[in-house]
């Protein structure tokens, strides 16, 4: 149990975290209720949406969810230009060049072509890849969710085809998220060796600080510099 | 001897009725033995009753003579019907005895017009309300069933292409009416699926060619007949129609873009993600056992 050890920093706000276990939420249940819509024609979907009391029902729970998950996309943006005034931890998931390279330099070290690791900061090449593949597969479901909830509406502007083609797009973008979360989130979150059987951080908001230096010595570094480290106390013995 | 027998049984059949029930129940001495069959030369045709599902029927109260009211003993009378399919065209008259309003606006749709000009694949009052477990249309069971008594021809190609037809059972069962209507008939069935089956749009007994300027599907009556559920379907809203057909670089471009776009990206995206993780799995193992290796 060494991850539990020594001093660690705050990596994500309770804030952060309550947001985190919203869309852990609403995403389960919104896929819950979407597939067997999508695969209305196997058994397995009529029996789930049996089990909820009929489509009516699903239809109603995956539209109620569907509000939670935008509203709770309105309130991050606005948590993220509230953070703008920050003096450090602002940007850290802006995307640049330097994610390539990181990412580059990762598979290099991954298949022994480097001995060293990137340096990665807050956040790695991986993290804000899933973070930006949230953002937009959100956007665009509530897009196209939105175009399939309100048909009437929508015709009055838009021409009637970007209606099947929202339901297509709805139902491949849902299936893509799926296998992003299944094969990348669970993997990076869970699965990885050294974090086996999950990665705790999301859930006590905490990092240790010897773990940071490893996956994050960047982040280190900057909050070293803006004096934001709890005092090193001398490596200790596990109990 | 034999003919003896016979002669009682034909006897017995023929008895005046005394009640409903018995008269009902001599005819079903013969025709309750599954495969009791009148042969044509174009086919046998089955005239077994389900006494079960004639008495979860709306005509239950009737007797077997109501409707066939030369039968009324046994021998029965002889056939004028030559042919199987004429001796179904001819019992159309029956329904018509009593359902003259329906017979006669059928007569002027599409399949009415078919059957008097001999076609044999055109559906009969029958074909879709069956003969002996006519169901209230109004009912659960019988509207969200609606696409599958459609689809017995209409998702045939054979039959279809004979008549310059597409089959469109299949595109409209995956489209958002047919999902839902699905979905009604399987797991709710006691529920009328409020999504549009196919007489909502084309209608049950007038039904017309889509090309007939009479047609609530003729294009420019398509958004009128949408505004009947959708009331407030903007002007574009007919627009969104994919005409029962997959997408295709011709129909529907749009949506078959999308598709194509996510038929490739997603295989994509998911081998870059298994390649990563595989990386990263190949590079722990390696530090872990490929010392001792």
């Amino acid at each position: 149990m060494r991850r539990r050890g020594g001093p660690a920093v705050e990596r994500f706000s309770i804030a952060q975290r309550i947001e985190h276990f919203v869309l852990l939420l609403s995403f389960n249940i919104l896929a819950l209720t979407g597939l067997p819509q999508k695969y209305s024609g196997t058994g397995w979907a009529q029996r789930l949406i049996e089990v909820f009391g009929g489509i009516e029902i699903t239809r109603l729970i995956h539209r109620t969810f569907a509000v939670i998950l935008m509203v709770q996309g309105l309130y991050h943006l606005a948590a993220v230009l509230a953070s703008r005034t920050r003096s450090v931890r602002r940007h850290d998931m802006h995307l640049s060049l330097q994610d390539l390279h990181d990412m580059i330099g990762d598979m290099k070290f991954m298949t022994g072509r480097n001995r060293e690791r990137p340096r990665f900061g807050r956040f790695d090449y991986r993290q804000k890849f899933e973070y930006w593949a949230v953002v937009w597969g959100t956007v665009l479901m509530a897009a196209t969710g939105l175009i399939m909830w309100f048909p009437a509406l929508v015709t009055q502007w838009l021409p009637g085809v970007v209606i099947p083609a929202s339901r297509v797009a709805h139902g491949g973008e849902a299936l893509l998220a799926l296998f992003a979360v299944i094969i990348w989130h669970f993997y990076n979150a869970h699965f990885r060796p050294a974090i086996f059987p999950m990665d705790p951080a999301m859930f006590t908001g905490k990092i240790p600080l010897e773990r940071l230096q490893h996956e994050h010595p960047r982040e280190l570094e900057n909050l070293e510099a803006a004096g934001l480290l709890p005092p090193r106390e001398p490596e200790k013995a596990d109990k | 001897m034999y003919w003896l027998i016979l002669l009682a049984v034909a006897w017995i059949l023929g008895f005046p009725q005394a009640s409903l029930a018995q008269d009902n129940a001599a005819c079903l001495g013969c025709h309750e033995v599954e495969g009791t069959k009148i042969s044509f030369p174009d086919g046998a045709l089955d005239v077994t009753i389900n006494a079960k599902k004639f008495a979860a029927s709306v005509h239950k109260d009737f007797t077997c003579t109501t409707c066939h009211t030369n039968h009324t003993g046994y021998p029965h009378p002889p056939r004028t019907a030559t042919s199987r399919r004429a001796y179904q065209v001819l019992a159309q008259q029956i329904c018509a005895t009593c359902h003259a309003d329906q017979a006669q606006i059928f007569d002027l749709s599409v399949h009415g017009r078919g059957v008097r000009m001999g076609l044999g694949d055109v559906p009969l009052c029958a074909s879709c309300h069956t003969a002996h477990a006519v169901i209230k249309p109004k009912s659960a069971a019988f509207r969200n069933n609606i696409p599958e008594v459609c689809g017995n021809c209409h998702a045939d190609e054979a039959v279809m292409t004979r008549y310059g037809l597409r089959p469109v059972y299949q595109a409209y069962v995956e489209e958002f009416h047919g999902v839902t209507t699905r979905l009604y008939r399987l797991v709710t069935p006691a529920i009328r699926s409020p999504s549009a089956v196919c007489y909502d749009c084309h209608t049950a007994h007038t039904v017309r060619r889509v090309a007939d300027p009479l047609s609530p599907v003729a294009p420019g009556n398509l958004v009128a007949t949408c505004r009947t559920c959708h009331t407030k379907a903007g002007r574009f809203f007919a627009t969104a129609w994919t005409e029962h057909r997959a997408p295709s670089l011709r129909h529907s471009t749009l949506v078959y873009l999308v598709q194509v776009f996510y038929l490739i990206l997603i295989p994509g995206v998911v081998a870059v993600l298994v390649i990563l993780t595989g990386m990263d799995m190949w590079h722990w193992a390696v530090t872990r056992w490929g010392g001792r290796a």
